[in-house]
């Protein structure tokens, strides 16, 4: 008897620590249900979107164009063969819930099919070290465990497309590129040109400024006139001064400039040979930046800190912001704050120098066994001007559509409420986008990018001196890619 | 029934149930060897080679020897060796908060034990002590953070009363996002120290204070010759435990320098160095410095077991001796 309950303990404890060793296995599936929820929270986002017929056109859409292809019946053919074979998972990886939002309002999941959003914040890189190892480990994972769709932030977004882990999307079906815009498909496409992946926005930045501040500074707030004050550095800086005199700051963060500067490089941060350079731009910004802390034209806070964005309340004294459409939602809440904000005190030029500012792409996942639902998703958001426009009305967003958004460009009764009290901010942005190029970036971009951000940080508020600032960043660099050749010091 | 099983009784004699307790263990040992041996091993074996990511491309492993090693000991073009800086980083945080923490700690286990105070409502006391520890380190972390960030309370507060100005940053200042971590540490654990310090006081036999007391001896006499000597092996076990955690040392700095180490890197611990590396999955470094800090831990483990407890062998050896002598 004492051996029966002795051996049955011991087995109880083998049983607990199989039940351990299996544990990591099983994590997606105890995920699953977490995941799920916003799933089934969906038939109700559906419910609107199916009040809208419009938005199911492209499904409905879609037989027709695919049409023309029938004139290929052996290509056609496992295509057709390939409703069969999807998947009943669609997996999303993430590091926020703005696209989902989009996704759950704007489009319409096929019956049957479960979505799945893995949603892991960027901080620290937590995002991508997550997204890595499930891409790592996708050819072993089971069919509905398989990342089908990933986002992809443009600093970054190189080190997947360069890789076997996503996909050529001309293999599934998506080839209409014609009114996306060209540096969206360069940024998602390969050394070789192969586009693995769509952006469902264009991200133009541009100077949005407090209205009243212009007129106390300039004596004027007329986009026109405020544009002409600003359109070069010199200008701006000068501007700046006299923002200082009447007692306001130019801009909020010592780092509200640094897009600008670097999305204009003329050369990539590191070179073919791994060498670190430094480009002119870069340089320049570091001493506007000096410049701006010394006189107290700009705060020693980060882009994202709240003390820059408490300076969009009513009472802040901060004249210009840079940003592109995606900053009204992600940057500028407290200026909407229906208290404290100054909804309608915001116009928008194209500032000093013409730029772009990050981007959200999707990126489809070699493996996807959804690949049906994945061309679907990428012409909603893409070449469903349907979509792109509610994207840009409700949204407040710049589509990644170039006849869309000309025709708000165009559109003389078009005006951006939520923000802009009624200006026609499509029509710069559309100006703007016209300039972007895709060009000199490299797969540190990141890193080098916020490091060199985070460590100058330190050298502006004051905690250390220059030399010692770029040299905790060349021992970031060292310790993060230690095949990258550091300047001799 | 002796009678009848003396046939068997030699055979008897050789069952040993001491198997069952091996087949008890049986589970940690594997447990142990799957998750933590074999780990360990890979972990020094890694450390001999160079082994990273760029991007998703992996490059190595190539075997480098101790080039790892000689990495982690070359002076930067400052003439400082990161991971000595690191290290001592590490060590002042640690005593900054370990120092206080058991000396609140022995003040408060000793009240809590004493028959004379006789301290009321000593459960509500003990679970508000302890509370701290039940929170998340990085929710507290991020707790001070937001209280002392530039646009946090503290800040506007000592702001109104013209303490500071505007510019004033906390996480610009060695000394206050020093002194923070070491608080926070303090706060977190003092609770849980005074809980084992007063089970180790009140394990000790009563009339032996009783005794000491009688014979005439202060309290603080009682303290130094009662009651250390024979709480000494619960107090090293407490202290070796807050070391082995100090060094360690990694989510409230990591939270509250946003993993960063600000200002200048004097808040940033081993791990948070040794955490750097793993952002490209670099093995190969971070294998190397957790191999420094197995044999620091160990080392340092020993030394102060040694220190701390030779008294109390001495004690224990004479003690024997004597009762020896008397037989």
């Amino acid at each position: 008897m004492k051996k029966l309950v002795a051996i049955l303990m011991a087995a109880l404890m083998l049983v607990g620590i199989v039940a351990c060793t299996a544990k990591p296995a099983e994590q997606p599936a105890a995920e699953q249900p977490a995941a799920e929820q916003p799933a089934a929270e969906q038939p109700a986002a559906e419910q609107p979107a199916a009040e809208q017929p419009a938005a199911e056109q492209p499904a409905a859409e879609e037989p027709a164009t695919e049409e023309p292809a029938a004139e290929e019946p052996a290509a056609e053919e496992p295509a057709a063969e390939e409703p069969v074979a999807q998947g009943k998972v669609f997996n999303i990886y993430a590091w926020n819930v703005e696209f989902k939002g989009f996704f759950e309002k704007y489009y319409t999941v096929p019956e049957g099919v479960t979505v799945n959003w893995i949603i892991t914040p960027s901080d620290n890189g937590a995002y991508q070290q997550k997204l890595d190892e499930a891409l790592l480990n996708q050819e072993n994972a089971a069919d509905d465990e398989k990342i089908d769709l990933f986002l992809a932030e443009a600093d970054y977004i190189g080190k997947y497309v360069d890789s076997d882990y996503t996909m050529d999307i001309s293999k599934i079906g998506f080839t209409n590129a014609d009114t996306m815009y060209d540096y969206t498909i360069k940024a998602a496409s390969d050394v070789n040109g192969v586009c693995k992946g769509v952006s469902f926005q264009c991200c133009p930045a541009a100077v949005i400024y407090r209205k009243s501040i212009a007129k106390d500074v300039l004596g004027t707030d007329d986009p026109a006139e405020v544009q002409a004050a600003i359109d070069s550095w010199e200008k701006f800086d000068a501007v700046a001064a006299q923002a200082k005199e009447k007692g306001y700051l130019m801009t909020a963060s010592f780092a509200e400039t640094f897009r600008a500067f670097s999305n204009n490089c003329t050369m990539p941060w590191v070179d073919a040979n791994d060498n670190l350079q430094f480009d002119p731009q870069i340089t320049k910004w570091i001493e506007q930046t000096d410049n701006y802390i010394k006189n107290g034209y700009t705060l020693t806070a980060g882009v994202w800190d709240p003390e820059k964005t408490n300076e969009m309340f009513a009472d802040g004294k901060t004249m210009c912001f840079f940003g592109p459409a995606w900053y009204y939602n992600f940057c500028m809440t407290n200026a909407m704050d229906p208290e404290k904000g100054c909804v309608g005190d915001w116009r928008i030029v194209m500032g000093p120098q013409a730029y772009f500012w990050g981007g959200t792409w999707l990126l489809a996942a070699t493996g996807s066994d959804n690949t049906e639902m994945l061309k679907d998703i990428f012409e909603t958001f893409t070449i469903n001007e349907d979509v792109c426009t509610k994207l840009v009305e409700n949204e407040g967003q710049y589509p990644n559509n170039t006849k869309v958004a000309e025709k708000f460009a165009n559109d003389p009764n078009w005006g951006n409420t939520m923000i802009l009290d009624g200006q026609n901010d499509t029509a710069i942005f559309a100006e703007l986008a016209k300039d972007i190029k895709w060009e000199n970036h490299t797969n540190y971009d990141q890193i080098l990018n916020e490091g060199l951000q985070n460590k100058l940080q330190e050298y502006f508020n004051g905690s250390v001196d220059y030399e010692t600032a770029m040299n905790n960043f060349y021992q970031l660099i060292k310790e993060t890619y230690p095949n990258i050749k550091l300047p001799a010091a | 029934m002796e009678k009848i099983q003396t046939g068997t009784g030699k055979k008897l004699k050789s069952v040993s149930y001491a198997k069952w307790g091996y087949i008890f263990i049986a589970p940690f040992f594997l447990a142990y060897i799957v998750f933590t041996l074999v780990p360990q091993l890979l972990t020094i074996y890694n450390s001999f080679f160079e082994t990273y990511r760029i991007g998703l491309q992996q490059i190595g492993p190539n075997f480098v020897g101790l080039g790892n090693y000689k990495a982690l000991f070359q002076p930067d073009p400052n003439g400082t060796i990161l991971i000595l800086k690191y290290a001592l980083n590490t060590l002042i945080l640690w005593i900054a908060g370990a120092v206080p923490q058991f000396v609140i700690a022995m003040l408060l286990a000793l009240f809590f034990t004493s028959t004379r105070l006789n301290i009321k409502g000593q459960s509500f006391f003990k679970t508000v002590i302890y509370m701290p520890n039940l929170i998340m380190a990085a929710a507290f972390s991020m707790l001070f953070y937001t209280l002392f960030s530039r646009v946090g309370p503290i800040q506007a507060l000592l702001e109104n009363w013209g303490v500071i100005d505007h510019t004033f940053d906390f996480f610009a200042i060695r000394v206050s996002v020093r002194g923070m971590i070491a608080l926070m540490n303090f706060l977190m654990w003092f609770g849980n120290t005074t809980i084992v310090l007063m089970a180790g006081i009140m394990g000790i036999d009563q009339s032996l204070f009783e005794s000491a007391t009688i014979d005439g001896a202060n309290s603080v006499q009682v303290f130094f010759k009662v009651t250390m000597p024979l709480l000494m092996p619960i107090f090293v076990y407490c202290l070796i435990t807050a070391m082995i955690g100090g060094i360690q040392m990694f989510d409230v700095p990591q939270v509250l320098s946003k993993g960063d180490g600000v200002p200048n890197g004097t808040t940033r611990t081993l791990v948070m160095y040794l955490n750097g590396y793993l952002k490209t999955r670099n093995l190969g470094m971070s294998g190397a410095i957790s191999v420094i800090m197995f044999i620091i831990t160990g080392g340092l483990g020993a030394i102060v077991y040694k220190m701390l407890s030779a008294p109390y062998k001495d004690q224990n050896r004479k003690h024997r001796e004597r009762k020896g002598n008397v037989l």
